[in-house]
């Protein structure tokens, strides 16, 4: 494995001499920045982080680290909420200089990217043939679409249109041997590896190139805030839309607690302060038929309690509505200076009972979940604001914290929905899997790295991996 | 009974699939009959459970009876298992609407050729905890493990649901339909023969199914009045299409990269599972 008695020093001016010595970094000041993600309260400093220009300059990084047996992390933004991208003592590739869009056809509703262009970057560059990038994570502004394909990300209008597997057509990677394999979705034969790939957070190898798919842009687009007097309501509200068919383009939930931290900072999107929960609900489509929809969504709002559903009166209106919702996460930024970003999914009819568990659990641990999340998939994001040097305050979030991900696994639910598992979520892996489906799970991590270089430490828990002896895992006395 | 097995293992659902692919060189059939039937539904999450062996026409009773379908449809017949159409990711003519097996499934129960149980995925619509062990043995095969139980995505029928056969539109015109903003589920150019077998014989016929509110589709409806003569068919109509037009399936035909024959050898290192179907040895 690491090779500690190769000198940084050295390693850093052949790592320079391909890619050019100020894109590598070694000095523990310039580290710094590349010390955390998104995810608050963990720091761990790369050995040195090195910044290729080029598809071919990335592999001849990887090939030079795998000379050596050296670790090794792929960044993108850093924009990720699960510790995935953090290198302890290993490699950090950042890939956001690799931001070459290289083909859009609009035929095929189909673009080329490199690893590092962002993803609005994408949909802007599509906007001219009247299409667009449809996965859009709250960091779209800043996000790279290699990050995204990696963590499998997801985003509000996902209940539509799919998460990022169902956006990806192809992967050129570089494994982390250094040899370079093209994925494909296996549909002229072959293993679905890049199934397997997309959401893999790095531990599979980096990808140098990407097919996506773009989608047409819709005719019409309604959105409409619906404001409720209790957060079951709201939640209610949204399993009856599910259940009666009706495929909002978004369906998202804010409750009153993320309404104030919206409304007090500079995003004010002029939600009701008193409500106690809003839905902001877009339908999208053909203009046909589009007036319909909205008035069943508003109809079962009604019927489920809401007292008002307002509806965007135009682009700006729209826009502003948008705002609240993508940005609160940074206007929560004023309540304390750190806050949890959680994610997990839970069955939809259970929303409503899961939402006053959360809040049950927050008031016993006294902390402040703030919940604002993908309601039409039953994608939770609770979220606690604090203090991360208070200690008292840092144990009470993290105990609380640790209740509720229990809560959804019980429900029948999942860990995460689209942060990834990355280190803040190792703990539950092993509630949430059996010992031979994790075990599963690091087979298919050997035959991308069998010597799990890449993003070492991360996704599944080390000591789930039974030693691969080459012989079956035969249990009960089962003899082959 | 995988990890018992000495040798090969032909895994067999209905039997739809069996004249598929190279020969295989097994000495047992693992028959799945025992891994049929609904195993939990909740319709207001729309998602269902069901064991591998139970049949697209049984999934499409049950959740009909709720409004809902699995939208998948694939090539072939309804007697098939859905086990069968994931394991060898049969998609249909409304895949590029409303998905392809990889798109629609959540999770699967499988027994690996290690002989471990595998419980990959979950039940709920959105999952990206561990390594995506669920697309890997979509499509597979069952080269990899042997899928028991799946949990499937279900969607809810479109309120308006029609079946039209278009006669004489020109191809270009029908195309700026397709990619439209009225898009269909599913738009098919007819030939001779199954245009007859559907009880009409117009040359250059398609068949268009259209979901979605009322309003959406009778615009889409008048549309289509513009570029050829429509007729309603019955949606029955499909079932027909998807058995007649059915493509040969490319089991034996695969790109076997070193990075599959790894991934083979490391889930099924003793080679007991559906041994020769994909031609592996040959590569």
């Amino acid at each position: 494995m690491a090779d500690a008695a190769l000198p940084v020093e050295s390693l850093a001016a052949e790592l320079g001499a391909i890619v050019g010595a100020r894109h590598v970094l070694t000095r523990p000041s310039t580290l710094l920045a590349y010390e955390s993600d998104a995810l608050p309260g963990y720091h761990k400093r790369p050995r040195l982080a090195v910044f290729p220009g080029s598809q071919d300059e990335l592999v001849a990084v990887v090939r030079r680290l795998a000379k050596d047996g050296l670790p090794f992390v792929a960044r993108g933004a850093g924009t990720g909420l699960s510790g995935g991208a953090l290198a302890d003592d290993a490699v950090l590739i950042g890939v956001q200089r690799l931001r070459r869009i290289i083909a859009i056809d609009a035929e095929a509703r189909t673009a080329t990217v490199e690893p590092g262009v962002v993803n609005a970057t994408l949909t802007r560059a599509a906007a001219a043939f009247g299409l667009h990038y449809a996965p859009d994570p709250s960091s779209q502004a800043a996000c790279t679409l290699g990050g995204n394909v990696a963590e499998n990300a997801g985003g509000p209008h996902c209940l539509k249109y799919g998460v990022t597997l169902n956006h990806v057509l192809r992967a050129h990677v570089v494994l982390p041997d250094g040899e370079l394999v093209t994925l494909d979705r296996g549909d002229q034969g072959g293993y679905d590896l890049l199934g397997a790939f997309v959401g893999s957070e790095g531990c599979f190898g980096i990808a140098t190139e990407l097919t996506l798919k773009l989608t047409p842009n819709p005719e019409a687009v309604l959105t409409m805030l619906a404001d409720f007097t209790s957060v079951a309501a709201a939640a209610e509200a949204t399993s009856r839309m599910i259940a009666a068919g009706i495929v909002p383009a978004a369906l998202e939930l804010m409750d009153q607690a993320t309404i104030r931290a919206v409304e007090e900072s500079i995003y004010a999107a002029g939600y009701p302060i008193d409500a106690a929960a809003v839905l902001l609900v877009e339908v999208d489509g053909p203009r046909a038929g589009l007036e319909a929809d909205a008035n069943a969504v508003s109809e079962i709002c009604r019927a489920a309690g809401a007292r008002e559903v307002k509806r965007a009166s135009d682009a700006a209106a729209r826009e502003k509505l948008w705002q609240g919702r993508k940005k609160a996460f940074g206007a929560m930024g004023r309540v304390a200076p750190h806050l949890v970003v959680q994610d997990a999914v839970v069955p939809r009819t259970q929303l409503a009972a899961l939402l006053n568990d959360i809040a049950s659990i927050g008031e016993r641990h006294g902390v402040r979940v703030c919940n604002v999340f993908h309601a039409g998939d039953g994608n939770l994001h609770p979220n606690i604001p604090y203090d991360a040097n208070d200690a008292d305050e840092s144990a009470r979030v993290h105990a609380a914290m640790q209740q509720i991900m229990t809560r959804c696994i019980d429900a029948g639910g999942t860990i995460t929905g689209e942060h990834g598992v990355g280190l803040d979520k190792l703990p539950y892996m092993e509630r949430l899997f059996t010992a031979d489906t994790l075990d599963a799970m690091c087979t298919l991590r050997e035959t991308f790295d069998p010597a799990r270089r890449a993003n070492p430490g991360k996704v599944v828990p080390l000591h789930s991996c039974r030693e691969w002896n080459g012989l079956p895992a035969l249990r009960g006395g089962a003899s082959s | 009974m995988v990890r018992d097995a000495s040798g090969g293992l032909r895994i067999r659902g209905a039997g739809t699939w069996m004249h598929v692919g190279a020969p295989v060189i097994a000495s047992q059939e693992l028959h799945l009959d025992a891994f049929a039937g609904v195993r939990r539904y909740t319709p207001g999450d729309l998602t269902i459970s069901v064991g591998a062996a139970t049949t697209l026409a049984e999934l499409d009773v049950t959740t009909r009876a709720q409004g809902q379908w699995c939208p998948l449809l694939p090539w072939g017949d309804d007697r098939g298992t859905i086990g069968a159409t994931l394991a060898t990711a049969t998609t249909g003519p409304f895949a590029e609407a409303l998905g392809r097996p990889r798109d629609l499934v959540l999770g699967v129960e499988c027994v690996d050729g290690r002989g471990r149980i595998v419980r990959a995925g979950g039940r709920v619509v959105k999952n990206v905890a561990g390594f995506d062990l669920t697309r890997l043995m979509i499509g597979s095969w069952g080269t990899l493990g042997v899928i028991t139980e799946v949990h499937l995505r279900l969607r809810a029928r479109p309120s308006a649901d029609v079946t039209l056969m278009v006669e004489g539109a020109a191809s270009e015109a029908m195309r700026r339909f397709v990619h439209g903003a009225l898009p269909p589920l599913a738009a098919l150019p007819l030939g001779e023969g199954i245009a007859r077998t559907l009880g009409h014989a117009g040359p250059g016929s398609w068949l268009l199914r259209l979901g979605g509110n009322a309003e959406q589709v009778a615009a889409a409806r008048a549309a289509l009045a513009r570029l050829g003569a429509c007729l309603e068919l019955a949606p029955e109509s499909w079932d027909i299409v998807r058995r007649e037009l059915a493509p040969e399936p490319r089991a034996a035909s695969w790109p076997w990269t070193p990075l599959m024959q790894r991934v083979r050898a490391a889930f099924d290192p003793r080679g007991v599972l559906n041994p020769g179907l994909l031609a592996e040895r040959a590569a």
